[in-house]
């Protein structure tokens, strides 16, 4: 089994990695970007239930107070 | 009059300032420059006889070290920089100017793709390395031999190429500075004597001409003996340092 | 909270708003507020609360050091100024150029140039988001530095953390793992510090189960104020402009929370990330301010954010000000002005000029792509007016504001607990030795140290890790081309002594920071107090607190070192329970020439190893009763007039060049610190017990785990320039450095251990 882990700031929450990626991208020409926003992606195998995953981004991947996470299985 | 050094800097650089010192020790006149002056045409590169990207964090280092102060360098002054190597001038960089060089393709200097990505121990790591010095065309370190022990202290310098190039690099000269035993040895990849795991512990590359140098070990860190960490054991604590000859190199170069 | 809030309502009713507006303002409080509005005669606005509660709150202006407490039968009044201040007030040194005023404690260094230094902790914050939480910290104590015109040259962090391997099961829910919590608090603390470009020089790490969910984050910054260009001279028609980051609903009510226990509906808006290159893009364009001389005063924009900054401000030039809230750029749009008034964004300077240097300094800000507006400006009289495009929002008597001094009344009352030594023995010294060397307190912290860079700005001439990596006792920096003289900093602190008594604890923090200074060659040294505490309306804590803050005086006053800056932070508990009581001290001192500066490693075969310092039978909160599973009562004790003329001595050796090798004795006795020295010089050691001055008869393992305090290991090439330096005070050659890689020590001609220095060093490396 395969599992994709997303984690992203909560709404709120500064981003300054999008923050800046945006005004890097205004920078070079890109001046139709509005927003970006900067998220991490774990790729995890293993037989692992989708349970077993939330479990992981509770404990270790994301810090729930600032960090959202979304997790799919990748087929 | 004054030979000119342009120390380049962006949000983030932070090592501008003992970097101007080690070269206006040298006799030249270093001026830090705001790329955003450059942006705005204020000055040009070609008012200078050389040029250092010092080390830092450039625009926070966002999406990779040094992407985003080289990709402006390659797409708004690619020419201008061009020229200004064709010319002969000296361009060095160091640490996240390293990462700079790459990221705008000074370095290598021919098609080549190289790249300096993240650690392979996956952080940040600040310690004193063994350097040894390659046979090279590198008007920088001129002079220098066997091995020399500089500081390192970045999350991204291990630098990749493919295999092919790689023989490349060696062929032409271009490899500087390999990451070496304490008694001069090959660190062949082994942690901590190569602390990134860049491939055939590549710690420095210059271009073809050797007047364009990148590497990660910081100089101007060595400029002065008692930077050094066992200066304490020695009673050397007055005299330069390991990083010294390179600012000396570059100027004497200048001024040649 | 946008319609007038009537207080004319009864006791119940008074604190049923504070406790709904989150104002954690006692009935005291709410009863000044009370009767000031009856005789204004009007209705108090939501914005006007809040800047009380701000001003007013522990955070801001320390209810419980500056009010009374009941000790031991007779009351204390304003135990801040009666033990700490009192210090620096008594001892009255010329070198003091700024204590307890300004955002950080300054003193001379050189001509001009004067050295300013803070330390601040981020406890709360960290235990929530520990890399923002830790980052934050970082950034805020940067911005102290940037608040008194000094330019940081340098970061120091002391970090303490549950144990690593807690079991997950006895967690209570929402709570973080220690595991968690350290790794992403060392990685922010690198994170902010790396990307300012500020060398992190000094620290520690410490363990306890009492920091289980409730970390201690002390960060601490160095930076070099210019004496003529250090400015606070407020007039009114001057002009405060803000400057930095935007503002946004981050961190509303980090204040207030700081004196409430932690609970989950309050946490998300305390979480902050911070944005280093913004810092440092403010901290390059306050400098230049600084050096072209347009400003007339700064602050950084803290705890409380504005509403604790312009008031502050006003007060200093004793005149009030109007504030035009609508001209902040926001990040959030919608806010309502109470909340621009208490935002704690990060990455904000506010500085005061003249209205003619307005110009210029917004052209300094915007060289360095930094947003600046001016927000407020300077009035006649004492009145704090908040506008929100022509609306007036709040408007607050300042002399009301600052002058209502409500004395909080704590008690102080003992503890009712009792100690004894256990009977143990080390039947295997060796043995015992290796364990404690992997001890998490004692061993390694490499793995951190060196993702924090110490080397950016080329200053750092003592590193944290010394010889073949070793653990150094203090840092010294060389902060000026144009002089060779140094700046020493170092750090004590002894959590396990203040669970027998702290008195004796905060007493060996201090001996511990000051021999660690005196060590590498500092002298003319200063003192940072931070003390982290439960809740001092526990009569209990407060005891503790009042016996620490005695030794502060006693012990300070003895070694003639004043205390310059100091923080306190309560209320650090959880449903756990509280923190071991904890007091940091931090000390700065000065070496005229760096070239004199002695690092720990053993330096060449054949030096001889003398002991400064007697031991003494004080086991008590020891490394090696923790490792026999004791706490024990013979806390270690500080005879500081002995003590004092000692290190005078020591530094008078240092500066005649003998002096190859110094280490100070502290966690691990004896055992470690010859240990430390040997594989950090990658030679061996030869010493002899009963050559040690002592106070007693004393057993093997107390000769070689004692924790007495004021010691040293002194290797030198010159013994009798050394013996001649040291004249009178108790110390002891006890052996010589040899070449064979082995500490090997004896008494009674028998050997007590011998062991391999290769086998030392990984038992230390592999401890973390």
């Amino acid at each position: 089994m395969k599992w994709e882990v997303r984690i992203s700031y909560k709404k709120g929450v500064q981003d300054s990695e999008g923050e800046s990626t945006l005004s890097g991208l205004k920078t070079l020409g890109f001046n139709n970007v509005d927003n970006v926003s900067a998220a991490k992606v774990y790729l995890i195998e293993g037989n692992l239930t989708h349970g077993d995953v939330e479990e992981m981004c509770r404990r270790l991947l994301a810090n729930p107070v600032s960090q959202d996470y979304s997790i799919s299985e990748v087929k | 009059m004054a030979y000119k050094v342009c120390i380049i800097r962006a949000p983030g650089t932070n090592c501008d300032r003992e970097t101007a010192m080690c070269v206006e020790s040298q006799g030249l006149e270093a001026e830090v420059v705001h790329v955003k002056r450059l942006m705005e045409g204020e000055i040009r590169f070609s008012d200078y006889d050389g040029l250092i990207i010092p080390g830092g964090f450039s625009f926070g280092d966002h999406v990779r070290a040094g992407a985003l102060l080289g990709k402006i360098l390659k797409e708004r002054f690619g020419d201008e920089l061009a020229q200004f190597s064709s010319d002969g001038k000296p361009i060095l960089g160091i640490c996240n100017g390293f990462q700079v060089l790459v990221e705008c393709g000074l370095l290598p200097g021919n098609t080549a793709q190289s790249a300096l990505t993240t650690n392979l121990s996956s952080r940040f790591e600040c310690r004193w390395v063994d350097l040894s010095v390659e046979t090279s065309r590198c008007i920088f370190t001129d002079g220098l031999s066997g091995s020399i022990r500089l500081p390192v202290a970045h999350g991204e310098g291990r630098f990749l190429v493919t295999a092919g190039e790689l023989k490349e690099l060696t062929n032409t000269g271009q490899v500087v500075f390999k990451y070496a035993q304490k008694n001069g040895g090959s660190a062949g990849g082994s942690y901590p004597e190569n602390p990134n795991g860049s491939i055939d512990d590549i710690a420095g590359i210059c271009n073809k001409e050797g007047n364009v140098f990148g590497l990660m070990p910081h100089p101007e860190r060595a400029f002065y003996r008692f930077l050094h960490p066992r200066w304490t054991k020695s009673d050397e604590s007055e005299s330069f340092g390991d990083g010294y000859k390179i600012f000396n190199n570059m100027a004497e170069y200048i001024m040649r | 909270m946008a319609g007038p809030i009537s207080l004319d309502v009864d006791d119940t009713g008074l604190m049923t708003i504070s406790r709904d507006m989150q104002l954690s303002l006692s009935l005291d409080e709410m009863k000044a507020l009370k009767k000031y509005y009856h005789a204004l005669g009007r209705s108090a606005t939501g914005i006007e609360l809040e800047t009380f509660a701000q001003t007013w709150s522990e955070h801001c202006c320390h209810k419980t050091f500056r009010g009374e407490v009941e000790f031991e039968g007779k009351i204390v009044s304003n135990l801040l100024k009666t033990t700490i201040a009192k210090v620096t007030s008594t001892l009255d040194h010329e070198w003091c150029f700024s204590v307890f005023e300004d955002n950080a404690g300054i003193v001379d260094f050189d001509g001009d140039t004067a050295i300013a230094f803070k330390v601040e902790t981020h406890n709360h914050p960290s235990a929530l988001e520990p890399f923002g939480g830790a980052a934050t910290g970082v950034g805020g104590v940067i911005r102290d530095i940037l608040g008194v015109w000094g330019e940081p040259i340098a970061n120091t962090d002391v970090l303490c953390f549950g144990p690593l391997d807690y079991p997950y099961e006895k967690l209570p829910a929402g709570m973080k793992h220690p595991s968690f919590i350290y790794k992403y608090v060392t990685a922010g603390i690198g994170h902010y510090g790396n990307n300012m470009g500020i060398p992190t020089v000094n620290g520690a790490i410490y363990f306890d189960e009492s920091y289980v969910g409730n970390p201690l984050v002390y960060c601490g910054t160095v930076g070099l104020v210019k004496k003529s260009r250090y400015k606070r001279e407020i007039r009114t028609g001057d002009v405060m402009i803000l400057a930095g980051g935007k503002t946004g609903r981050d961190g509303i009510h980090g204040v207030t929370f700081a004196s409430v226990d932690l609970s989950t509906e309050q946490e998300r808006s305390v979480v902050q990330i911070g944005d280093p290159i913004e810092e440092e893009k403010v901290s390059r364009a306050v400098i230049s301010i600084r050096d072209k001389g347009l400003g007339s005063a700064i602050t950084d924009l803290g705890g409380g954010g504005l509403s604790s900054a312009i008031g502050e401000m006003a007060e200093l030039g004793g005149c009030g000000a109007d504030v035009h809230l609508e001209r902040v750029p926001l990040k959030h749009p919608g806010m309502q002005p109470w909340e621009i008034w208490t935002s704690e964004s990060q990455e904000r300077m506010l500085v005061c000029c003249h209205k003619k240097d307005v110009e210029a300094i917004l052209g300094v800000f915007a060289d360095e792509e930094v947003e600046a507006v001016v927000v407020a400006e300077f009035t006649e009289g004492e009145r704090l007016r908040l506008m929100h495009t022509d609306t007036v929002v709040g408007e607050i008597n300042i002399s009301f504001l600052f002058g209502t001094n409500i004395r909080t009344r704590r008690v102080a009352t003992p503890p009712e607990r009792s100690f004894s030594e256990p009977r143990v023995r080390s039947m295997d010294p060796a043995a015992d030795l290796l364990a404690i060397l992997a001890m998490p307190n004692v061993a390694s912290k490499e793995n951190v140290i060196r993702t924090y860079d110490h080397e950016v700005k080329a200053q750092t001439v003592l590193k944290p890790l010394q010889g073949l990596d070793g653990p150094g006792d203090a840092a010294v920096l060389k902060p000026l081309n144009s002089s060779w003289k140094g700046v020493v900093i170092s750090n004590g602190m002894n959590p396990e002594y203040g669970k027998i008594d702290p008195y004796h604890m905060a007493a060996c923090a201090i001996d511990e920071a000051i021999r660690n200074n005196i060590a590498v060659g500092g002298r003319r040294i200063a003192l940072l107090d931070n003390f982290c505490w439960g809740n001092p309306e526990r009569p209990d804590r407060m005891w503790g607190l009042v016996r620490a803050s005695q030794a502060c005086h006693d012990v300070a006053l003895a070694f003639e070192t004043p205390f310059i800056s100091g923080k306190d932070s309560l209320y650090n508990e959880t449903e756990l329970g509280p923190i071991t009581p904890t007091l940091l001290i931090s000390a700065l001192g000065v070496m005229p020439d760096i070239r004199r500066a002695v690092s720990m490693d053993l330096k060449e075969e054949g030096n001889s190893i003398f002991i400064v310092g007697a031991t003494k039978d004080e086991l008590g909160g020891s490394h090696f009763y923790k490792l026999k599973g004791s706490l024990g009562k013979n806390v270690p004790m500080v005879d500081a007039a002995s003590a004092k003329t000692s290190f005078d001595m020591l530094t008078k050796a240092i500066d005649s060049g003998c002096v190859r090798s110094c280490h100070d004795l502290s966690e691990g006795g004896l055992a470690v610190a010859a240990s430390e020295t040997c594989f950090a010089g990658g030679l061996g050691l030869e010493l002899d017990l009963d050559k040690m001055p002592r106070k007693g008869e004393l057993s093997t393992e107390k000769l070689l785990f004692s924790e007495s305090q004021s010691r040293f290991l002194v290797g030198t090439d010159d013994s009798a320039a050394f013996e001649k330096a040291m004249a009178d005070t108790v110390f002891s050659e006890i052996g010589c450095v040899t070449d064979d890689k082995r500490l090997r020590i004896t008494r009674k001609a028998a050997e007590v251990l011998n062991i391999e220095i290769e086998v030392l060093k990984r038992s230390w490396k592999n401890g973390l």
